[in-house]
């Protein structure tokens, strides 16, 4: 109800009238990029369009236990990640410790390294002779424990970085008051906290869904093609037997599929949208033995699924010898690095802009908000092709390979952005405009400040995936572009021992510039605290 | 917005890229390498810019080619084999090339108008280490492989995905006859083969070389040679070897050809005479570890390592595009459903 009056809650002269304005950015790059690539390769696919063979297709027990297997895992993965990543967001956000941030951000590691990288980590961890399993005697070889492990070293990250950020929004004043009345801790936890941080939630379980759905990853490689997705058929159809008419069926069936989570999510979220309170529930430094425990516990079986397999690769590189660590000078690397940042640095750029205009536009329309998670729905190898087949002359031109990576990272400012909006605390802008501002200043001097940390976290998310990512590489590729990623892959397909431990130094690299290019983004700005006369302003995450 | 800015600077600065407007577009695989001299005296000498377009695996290559034909995206194909070449001339996507090299006699021959640039061998490799520490012996045919003693000890790659494992597909089906090939494949099946999508997983996921649990992989000939020249040690032993069973060895050839409707003809014909040219052919063997195709070219001393097998089994090239498909699926319903 509350919602009905605030005229804060949209962002001033950026009100609803104008809303659609903001959408033609972003609604024009999805039909440039995904949907018109995509009707393109169906009228190819057109005159071999045979419903018997596809209806048959559907039949096929085979890719019924892929297409269910894929909804397992990824419900699975959701599950775990909850439980663990709630938990592990609330020791994040509520208690005050040294290296807390530290945690935050090399919480987002996970997400650059590239897949293979990773499952040569968590194989020296776990594989049959890793460290850990010889330790504990374990062979998780051939099982799904494995992979549901993969999985969640890559989701992890979205779930707990969500879950602090929501947990941060949390009115400190409304929990105190149903304390005071006499609520429990829990009954005020499920009473007053878990309502407002449950949009969140469902957001970042709705990405982890979708992830693990269309996940073409580290679950692949340590589930082996037992355990293999749907996009594998997709690809195997598409890029290796150009039978695009059994592809894009396959395709459009996951796309529905993936889409309707999509508008679910998007529909729950505007449901709970309520604007939130700007007096966040202070951290505090743990007190107790059960507090400390709390944390200590925390961050172990953090450092244990996300920590651990990128420590061994760390490890790996650090003793690889100094004629390993030569590669670091390569006439190659130099390049490579050169071009991890410029393109990463246009892409988050790009993304930014899409994202916010998608943002901003998507704040009163289910249906936009579900048109965010397009480039995660659709498969990404149907779409390189589409776009090869539409744009042959630009195929392998720069502005293709940068639009590539701006679609991929760019829901994740998108749907950041969006949550914020929806929840920034009505009055603070009432409270502007009855003392005179305009609402071009309140935009800029409420609103924006308010905003400012999601949008930071997703441009985090942003540049972690436009610095790791290897579908791109699914285009048409130039020696001249090769970035770090290309190059690891490069590497890794030589045989050959230098080769593979080249590889693991070059990753801890991609890590190292990942680190710094999280600790840029996510600085925390000095003219935030000044601005910071309400308490709990300061606890926006740095 | 400090940051944004900052990128906003970055963007301009980054953005300028200059154009070529002559400029030969040549068409690869993911695999293509050679020496970085040798492409900057062919630019210096022919006064065309290369521009080399990566498109993944040699299979995906060819059919973004075929996807393309009315607007072709390159004008030279490097990487087209012997498994993909009938497929590729079906598709009416080559131009055929007469010049000097395609004159000249290679040591393997690929196809009308298609020269054959370099050669080499899909086939086991095996851990030596693994081997010599569990004392089992080496399987002498595929038949013993799919034996229990050997059971959980393959890795090979999905030959719907990757073009070592379809061609080691090819190899059992050469070499055992198709019915009696999917027979093994089963056996393999129940004998715990592991499939990986593509060779970089099994070589570095599942390899007990490299932390993996299979002391036998699907891979190439040369890679021996190339653990040698790779080594962190100086080591005058390969640490893997070939298993060079009968119906386990495919000899692949790739070739370069003028893409249909491409541009810069003469070009084109340079660059494919250059491929063939001896420092190339020499240079080769160690960047993309394939054999040269030219005859008397000088063989590097680290191929020592790199046997050549005595004898493999190619099906016929007809066939391969004829059947390809309906073989990579009946090993699916075999090895995976």
């Amino acid at each position: 109800m509350l919602r009905r009056f605030s005229v804060g809650n949209a962002p001033g002269h950026f009100g609803p009238a104008r809303a659609w304005w903001w959408g033609v950015l972003p609604l024009g790059f999805l039909l440039l990029m995904v949907v018109a690539p995509l009707a393109r390769l169906a009228v190819e696919a057109l005159p071999d369009l045979q419903w018997a063979g596809i209806s048959a297709m559907w039949q096929d027990d085979y890719l019924r236990w892929r297409v269910w297997w894929t909804v397992l895992q990824a419900t699975l993965t959701c599950v775990a990640a909850l439980a663990l990543g709630l938990p592990l967001a609330w020791v994040l956000a509520r208690f005050e410790f040294p290296g807390r941030v530290l945690a935050l951000r090399l919480l987002m590691l996970p997400f650059v390294v590239p897949t293979l990288v990773a499952a040569i980590g968590v194989l020296a961890l776990w594989g049959p002779r890793g460290m850990l399993s010889a330790w504990w005697g374990l062979d998780l070889q051939g099982t799904p424990w494995l992979l549901l492990y993969g999985n969640l070293f890559f989701n992890l990250c979205l779930v707990v970085r969500a879950g602090v950020e929501a947990l941060e929004q949390v009115s400190a004043a409304r929990v105190a008051a149903a304390r005071s009345l006499g609520a429990t801790p829990w009954r005020a936890f499920w009473r007053v906290q878990w309502p407002a941080i449950l949009p969140w939630l469902v957001s970042a379980t709705c990405l982890v869904f979708l992830y693990c759905f269309s996940g073409f990853g580290l679950a692949l490689i340590l589930g082996g093609q037992r355990y293999a997705t749907v996009e594998v058929e997709i690809y195997t159809l598409v890029a290796h037997e150009l039978r695009l008419a059994p592809a894009g069926a396959l395709a459009l069936g996951m796309a529905l599929l993936t889409g309707a989570v999509a508008v679910l999510y998007a529909f729950v979220e505007r449901r709970l949208a309520t604007p939130g309170r700007a007096d966040g529930v202070a951290r505090r430094r743990p007190t107790g033995a059960w507090q400390w425990c709390a944390v200590v516990a925390g961050l172990a079986s953090l450092f244990l699924l996300c920590g651990a397999p990128l420590l061994a690769i760390v490890v790996r590189a650090a003793t690889a010898g100094e004629q390993v660590w030569a590669v670091l000078l390569d006439d190659e690397t130099l390049p490579a690095v050169w071009n991890t940042l410029r393109f990463s640095a246009l892409a988050v750029l790009l993304a930014t802009l899409l994202g916010v205009a998608h943002a901003f536009a998507a704040r009163r329309s289910v249906w936009l908000r579900a048109a965010a998670f397009l480039p995660f729905v659709v498969s990404p190898v149907t779409v390189a092709f589409g776009l090869l087949l539409l744009y042959p002359r630009w195929s392998a031109s720069l502005p293709l390979l940068i639009g590539a990576y701006a679609l991929l990272a760019y829901p994740f400012v998108a749907n950041a952005l969006g949550a914020a909006l929806d929840h920034q605390p009505a009055h603070l802008a009432q409270v502007a405009r009855t003392l005179g501002a305009t609402p071009r200043r309140v935009f800029w001097r409420v609103t924006v400040p308010l905003v400012l940390p999601a949008l930071r976290r997703g441009m985090a998310f942003a540049a972690a995936t436009a610095l790791g990512e290897f579908a791109v590489t699914l285009f048409l590729s130039r020696p001249e572009w090769a970035t770090l990623t290309t190059l690891i892959y490069q590497r890794l397909g030589r045989p050959g021992g230098a080769n593979r431990d080249a590889a693991l130094v070059l990753a801890a690299l991609l890590m190292l510039l990942a680190l710094l290019a999280f600790v840029l983004i996510e600085q925390a700005p000095r003219r935030a605290r000044v601005l910071a006369p309400v308490r709990g302003a300061t606890n926006v995450p740095a | 917005m400090m940051f944004v800015r900052t990128l906003c600077f970055l963007a301009g600065a980054l953005l300028a890229f200059a154009s070529h407007a002559n400029e030969l577009r040549v068409l690869a695989h993911s695999s293509f390498s050679l020496p970085k001299p040798l492409i900057a005296q062919f630019e210096a000498q022919s006064g065309v810019k290369l521009s080399v377009i990566k498109a993944g695996d040699a299979g995906e290559m060819l059919n973004k080619l075929i996807l393309t034909r009315a607007q072709p995206i390159a004008d030279v194909v490097y990487g087209i084999d012997n498994s993909l070449i009938a497929k590729a001339l079906a598709a009416n996507v080559l131009d055929p090339y007469a010049g000097p090299a395609m004159q000249r006699p290679a040591l393997v021959p690929l196809a009308p108008g298609v020269v054959a640039v370099d050669y080499g061998y899909v086939a086991l490799n095996y851990d030596r280490a693994w081997f010599a520490k569990s004392g089992l012996a080496l399987p002498k045919n595929l038949q013993e492989l799919a034996l229990p003693a050997y059971r959980n000890l393959v890795v090979v790659q999905n030959p719907a995905t990757s073009s070592p494992g379809f061609a080691f597909l090819l190899s059992t089906i050469a070499g055992l006859g198709e019915e009696a090939a999917f027979d093994w494949w089963a056996r393999m099946r129940t004998n715990g083969v592991k499939v990986t999508k593509g060779w970089t997983e099994a070589y570095y996921t599942e390899f007990t070389r490299n932390g993996g649990a299979r002391p036998i992989v699907v891979s190439y000939a040369s890679s021996p040679a190339a653990e040698v020249f790779y080594s962190k040690e100086k080591i005058t032993e390969s640490p893997t070897a070939n298993l060079f069973l009968p119906g386990s060895v495919f000899r692949q050839v790739e070739g370069v050809a003028l893409v249909k409707g491409g541009q810069q003809r003469e070009a084109a014909g340079r660059f494919i005479e250059f491929l063939r040219s001896a420092p190339v052919q020499e240079g080769l063997q160690t960047t993309m570890w394939m054999f040269a195709a030219e005859p008397g070219t000088t063989r590097p001393e680290v191929m020592r390592h790199a046997a050549e097998p005595s004898a493999f089994y190619n099906p016929p090239a007809d066939s391969i595009a004829s059947k390809g498909p309906d073989w990579v699926n009946r090993w699916t319903s075999v090895v995976l459903k």
